[in-house]
Parts: C-alpha cells; structure tokens; sequence
C-alpha cells in the first residue's frame, strides 16, 4: 500500500512539473472538472461495497431512496415522499417519475425492489445484515414502493440513504462481477473510465434528477497519494479536493488551502471478543476500560481535531447518552487491581492485538495496556477484514463512520450479530428490548431521543467494545472549489462548483 | 589483510564508521538517554537539552529510538552476509569436484535464484511465515548466495587447473587438503570484497523492509521505521528524515568503501599497487 502511495506520489509529482494540472478544465476539454484525491473503491457495487466509508465516493455514480440534511434528518432524493401505515410495520415510498438509470433502464418501484432483495441475498452483500428489518418488497405501482417490515421500525427512511439504498440498475446487476467495476446507476456522474489502482473518471449525468442543481461536468478521482504529498499536490493544482490526515492540517492551513471538517458520526473502539480467554472474564474487560486513556488518542492521533468519546457516536449527538459518560474514567490502579482480582500477574497476559495496517491508534492502546501489565502485541494483517467479520479475533481496532440511522448504529454494534460486534453472539441484558423501542418510535415523537439514549445505555451494557475517540472528516481543498455542505459524514455534490 | 586495507585512507575510513556502527549496535541501548519505547506528552518536539533529536509522534525520544534500533540494521546485515557466505561459497567450492550431476544441479539454482528480485520475495516470505527479520533476512541471504556461489566456483576453477594443483593430486593429495591449502587462498579475498558489499545490501535491505512497516512490531524501534515515521509528519520536523537516513547512506557508504578497498589490496594488483605507494613515498621522503 505504501510503495503504490509513493508511485502514485511521483506520478503526482510529474504531473505538476510537467504542467499537465489545467486548472478546473478536464483534461479533455469540458468544462469545470474537480480532481479528488482519494483511495478508490474496491468494490463499485454498492451490496458489495457495504455500508463503510466508500460509500461516499460511490454517491457519484449512484443516487438513493433518501439522503439525509444538515440536522442529519431524512429528506428525498429519488422518493421524493414516503408514508407509514397507521400500525408502523409498512412503509411507501413514492419515487420521482420517469427516473432513469445511466444505461437508459427505468428507475421504478420494480429496480428498487430488485435491489432491496439483492441485497438481502446476494451471496456476497455486505448490506444483508442492514436490512433485518425488511419483509417484502412490492412494487405498488409503477413509482410506489411498499415495503412490509418485519418489526415497528419507523428508522427506515434514515436506513435507505446512501449507505445502504444507492440503487443499482437492474439490467446491469444481472452480471454482478461486471457491475463491481462498471458502475451503473442513476447518480450525478456516470463512470467513462476506471483503472484500477490508478485513476476513475466520471461526467456529468443529465438524467440525474436534480442535474440542475449539478455544476461540475467532470469530476476526476486519483489513487489518493502518500499523505505527506497531499498539500503540495493540492497546492499545485493537481488535485482540487483530498481527504485530509490531522497531521497535514498545519501544513494545509500554512499554504494556505481551505481544511473543512466535516461533520460526522465517526466513533472508534477497541474491539474485544468475550468468548476468548482472557476476556471471559468479566474483571479483565473492565480492566481494560479502565485502562484506556482517551485524551491522548485525541492528542497524538487526531492533533487536537477530534474528541474523546466512550459511546458509539460523538458526543452532542442525538443518540449520545449523557448519563452513561464517563463510566469507566481512565484509571491505571484500578485497572491493575481488576487484573488481579482475576488472579493475573503483571506480565501474565498476553493477547495480539490484529489490526489491518500500522496506526498510530494501535501503538497507543499497546501502550496503555502495557502500563497495566497487558502485553499486546501489535500483528498487522493485510486480510484483516475476514477473521475480524468472522469473530476470530481476540482484540482489534476499528473505527466507523457511522450511519444515517442511530438504530443502525447500536444494533451493528450491540447487536447479536452486529458486524461490529467480535463478540458475536453476545449482547448485553437488555439491549433487544430496549433498541426495539427506539426502533418503533416515530422519529417526530418527543420520546425518539429519550428512547435512543435508552438504547445506547443499553447497549453500553456491552463488554464487547471500548470506546475511544471521534476522528475528524477533514479535507482540504483549493480556494476554487466552494464550500462543501455540512452533511455529517456524507459530501453533497449538489450546488458545488469549481471554478477556474 | 586487514593491515593492508588499513594502510590504505579508504580502508580507514570504512573501518572507522563500521566499528563506530557496530559499538552503537553494542552500546546503543545503554547509552540511549530514555526509554525508547516510553511516550511522552510532548510529541513532534524540537530537538532541546532532554531530546537532542526532538521527540516522535508520540513523544518518544527520537535518538534513544535510533540508538536501539541500529542493533536490528547491524544484526540483519551480518546475517544476510553470512547466510549467503554459507549457502554460496561451500556450493561454489564443491561444484568443482563433485562431479557434473551436482555442478549441473547448483548452476541451475544459482541461475534460478538470481532472477528473484530479493526485496519483493523477502516480503513475499514474511507474509508467510510471520513477519520477522530473522525469516527476511534468511530469505534474502539465499537469494544473494549466488553471489557467492559463482566468485568461489570461478576462483576455484582458476586454480584446480593448475598444474601445480594437477601435481598434487597425482602425488596423492586428497581435495580436503587441496582445498585447505591452495584452493583457500585464491577464494578469500574475492569472498572478502563480496562479503563486504552484500553487508552493504543487507543494510539497504533491513533499511527498506522495516521502512514498509515488514520485519520488526512496532513499537520496536528501527532506522527505517524512525524514517518512515519522519516522512509522515514533515510539517512538524522537516529536517528529522536526514538523521536516520545519513545513519543508513553512511553504513552502507563504508561497506561499499571498505570493499573496494579489500579489492584493492587483494592479489597481485593490490600487491603491485601497495608496492607502487610504497615507492612512491620513498621518493617523496628521499
């Protein structure tokens, strides 16, 4: 990864000495173009891609039932309204008419059901477990989408936005492979060129439903380069916009480039699985929670940006529940009391901490239980994902971005199979109970928060995950692009223009 | 020999930095002034009188971290080199005598491995077998061996043929003796020029695995992880990358200079340079 970062920086390099970054105008002529630099998809089908961070590069290529405002609140985008029956267990979502997809197939109430029940079979979807709710999906008529549930859920309107319902075209979802890597949807670009590892080029679509609303005519993504190289590839014009890592903001700012913090969602832990020794023993994970020191993720890898959390979300969001705050403040001696309570020497445990490339995250947790007598030792694993998802692992770091639905946020990591829960099948008393009444309160009920917070008290219950920080979205950009709507976690092409 | 490489500005030179890297291997974890593994709040700082080459990102003393880690580079190093002097020379020696199945069997696999690019296979090797620098380094020692392989091969065959060798047989003498007692000679200073230069590799390579992240578990310092955690945060310490990478250009400066000057002083040639100097300075002293 980081010899094609160091490639990829030279090409950068090159490219600016050689004048070949043209200000705003694509490298063909057309009109303004905004070159993103960024670590391209792996995978381009959104049931495949999953619910992670990707999805964000891949609302270029595809549009969804729902996308989300700035309070973070479900608002249309291909259905323009939806409705709940009376009981709350059916929804109808009432798409635009005469949708279209890129490859001039019809976006109606039946591609919508098509991918509803891809996704919630396909072989391969890493969406599947998102859509629990889901029953049936009928095609009411030509632009009515009747959706039966399984479970009061009135969350599913924040479910189906760009995480999970970016809806693909049927016809080409007849050869998944192919769709994988040639995307075809109805977003506000369409794919014209994907080299894999090296660059994707996307124009504007002019059947995207709010194309109005659209300004740019190209938008170029290049394999996102080392990070240090990243201000100067901004700053010479080479690329326009690029995610940003909190120690290149000084370097930004100093050349005078625009840093944006997105808002967001974003939590990170330290995953612990209770079915393996020694975390089967309750006293060890507390001796864990006490053992982490949240100020100094916040410091040493986040630069200050961030902030400390110990709950699935950053805290002052809906679902964050002030009263679970701080229950485990970071404190060394108890932590080494618990250990020996649990009859462990200093010294005596010792457990790989598997991650799936070198962080500075990684090296802090090591230290910090190393100070309590834990000896953890940090294994780096390029296939890390499959013995992670596979609840494999005795201790693991991960970091999400969120989801749109706070629900779907506590039930993937509470939840008895959670994808981010390693302890799978485990799930704190309690918890099913108290998230499916949240689930089945209206979202414009004055109980939704109070039933939310319940929910993540509930789930905090959970031995199975400690939390630790809320990275930033940061991302720096030239002065000629505007400012990016604060979406939390998503960027909006709508209403962005790059000028020359 | 080595009073004639030492007689030489050169070989000096070499000596000097090499045994000056190979105490810092020795003494360095002693004479580090903190725990290299310890952090610190102050992170990214600037060299002061606690810190003389400032702190790493998480506030851990920079120097005591290259002093520890020069032991992984020197070990690494010595390790290629003696892994390839074994898996080289003893092949290279014996495919002379043992007959054209294993002189056949040995040019193949010499042939075979020299075509891997050592650098991608020790990578290749750590991902299977776990990622240590013992395995790399065991890796790339056998990859470079045909190094070694072909010099002690092409120096035994010059001397086998000789007629005083030829002499030696005939009269009774077994090939251990031969070996021993002429064979020895002529291989040892072309080994010794190889030996050298692949030190020299091993640091590059030890420099360029544990760069990637492959080889050592952080938080064990190296000197290409100090580097590649430099190049990360230039905006704080633009000039801490010149630290471990003059350590590393200067290691494998002195490999480099100290072969060449083993080169020079070996055989004939170095006899008749040695001897063109030595003349030379009686003119200039007469």
């Amino acid at each position: 990864m980081r010899r094609t970062k160091w490639v990829a920086a030279a090409a950068a390099l090159t490219l600016a000495l050689t004048g070949c970054a043209a200000g705003a105008t694509g490298a063909d002529g057309t009109g303004p173009t905004l070159r993103w630099a960024v670590t391209l998809p792996a995978h381009w089908d959104p049931v495949v891609s999953g619910s992670g961070a990707q999805f964000r590069i891949l609302s270029l290529a595809y549009a969804s039932l729902t996308e989300i405002n700035e309070k973070g609140e479900a608002v249309p985008s291909l259905a323009s309204s939806w409705d709940y029956n009376a009981k709350g267990d059916q929804v109808t979502f009432h798409l635009r008419p005469n949708l279209k997809f890129s490859d001039g197939e019809p976006l109606n109430a039946a591609a919508v059901k098509a991918y509803l029940e891809r996704a919630k079979t396909q072989k391969d979807s890493a969406l599947f477990g998102d859509l629990t709710s889901i029953k049936s999906v009928n095609a009411g008529s030509d632009t009515d989408v009747v959706i039966d549930l399984t479970q009061v859920d009135y969350q599913i309107p924040l479910l189906l936005g760009e995480r999970v319902a970016q809806i693909t075209s049927p016809k080409a979802a007849q050869d998944p492979k192919k769709l994988d890597q040639s995307p075809v949807g109805a977003g506000p670009f369409v794919v014209t060129e994907n080299v894999p590892g090296s660059h994707v080029h996307l124009k504007k679509n002019p059947d995207y439903w709010d194309a109005a609303n659209i300004h740019i005519d190209r938008v170029e993504l290049l394999a996102a380069p080392e990070e240090a190289t990243i201000v100067s590839g901004v700053q010479t014009g080479v690329y326009d916009l690029a995610n940003l890592t909190p120690s290149q903001v000084k370097a930004a700012q100093a050349a005078g480039l625009d840093v944006v913090q997105q808002p967001g969602f974003n939590a990170s832990n330290v995953s612990i699985n209770v079915n393996k020794k020694p975390f089967d023993d309750p006293r060890v994970v507390d001796a864990v929670r006490f053992a982490i020191n949240r100020q100094e993720f916040v410091d040493k890898v986040t630069f200050g940006y961030g902030e400390s959390t110990d709950q699935p979300f950053p805290a002052g969001y809906l679902a964050y529940d002030p009263q679970s705050a701080n229950r485990y403040p970071y404190d060394v001696a108890k932590a080494k009391q618990l250990l020996a309570e649990a009859g462990y020497q200093p010294g005596a445990i010792k457990v790989d901490l598997v991650i799936p490339a070198q962080s500075t995250a990684a090296e802090i947790v090591q230290a910090q239980l190393g100070a309590i007598g834990v000896t953890a030792t940090i294994k780096v694993d390029p296939n890390w994902a499959t013995p992670f998802f596979a609840k494999d692992l005795a201790l693991s770091l991960y970091g999400t971005t969120g989801r749109e639905s706070p629900v779907q946020t506590l039930t993937a990591h509470f939840g008895p199979n959670g994808p981010l829960n390693l302890s799978t099948p485990y799930q704190p008393a309690g918890f099913q109970a108290a998230v499916a009444k949240a689930r089945q309160t209206p979202l414009n009920s004055p109980d939704y928060q109070a039933n939310l917070r319940a929910a993540t008290r509930a789930g905090l219950e959970s031995r199975a995950l400690v939390f630790t920080y809320s990275q930033p979205n940061l991302f720096v950009k030239s002065k000629k692009v505007s400012a990016l709507t604060p979406i939390p976690g998503q960027i909006h092409w709508t209403g962005l223009t790059v000028g020359s | 020999m080595l009073r004639r490489v030492l007689s030489l500005a050169s070989g000096r030179i070499a000596a000097g930095i090499l045994t000056f890297i190979v105490l810092l291997a020795v003494l360095g974890p002693l004479l580090a002034p903190h725990d290299p593994l310890e952090g610190g709040v102050d992170v990214l700082a600037a060299p002061s009188g606690s810190h003389w080459l400032g702190t790493d990102y998480l506030g851990r003393d920079v120097l005591s971290r290259l002093l520890d880690g020069s032991r992984v580079s020197v070990l690494g190093s010595v390790q290629v080199a003696l892994v390839a002097l074994v898996a080289g020379v003893i092949p290279g020696i014996l495919s002379v005598y043992l007959g054209t199945v294993f002189e056949w069997f040995t040019l193949r696999l010499a042939d075979t491995l020299i075509a891997l690019p050592f650098l991608v296979f020790a990578v290749a090797v750590t991902a299977l077998l776990g990622n240590g620098i013992p395995q790399a380094m065991l890796t790339v020692g056998i990859l470079i061996s045909p190094l070694f392989y072909r010099v002690s091969r092409a120096a035994t065959l010059s001397v086998a043929r000789s007629p005083y060798v030829e002499a030696a047989i005939i009269s009774g003498a077994s090939i251990g003796w031969v070996v021993r007692r002429h064979v020895w000679v002529k291989v040892l200073p072309p080994i010794a020029v190889a030996l050298a230069n692949t030190a020299g590799v091993g640091f590059v390579v030890v420099s360029s695995l544990t760069f990637l992240g492959i080889g050592v578990q952080p938080p064990a310092p190296t000197w290409g992880g100090v580097l590649a955690a430099d190049l990360g945060y230039l905006s704080f310490r633009p000039w801490a990358p010149l630290v471990p990478t003059a350590l590393i250009m200067a290691t494998v400066w002195a490999c480099n200079l100290l072969a060449d000057a083993i080169r020079d002083v070996s055989g004939e040639a170095g006899r008749a340079l040695l001897n063109s100097r030595a003349v030379r300075r009686r003119h200039v002293h007469s």
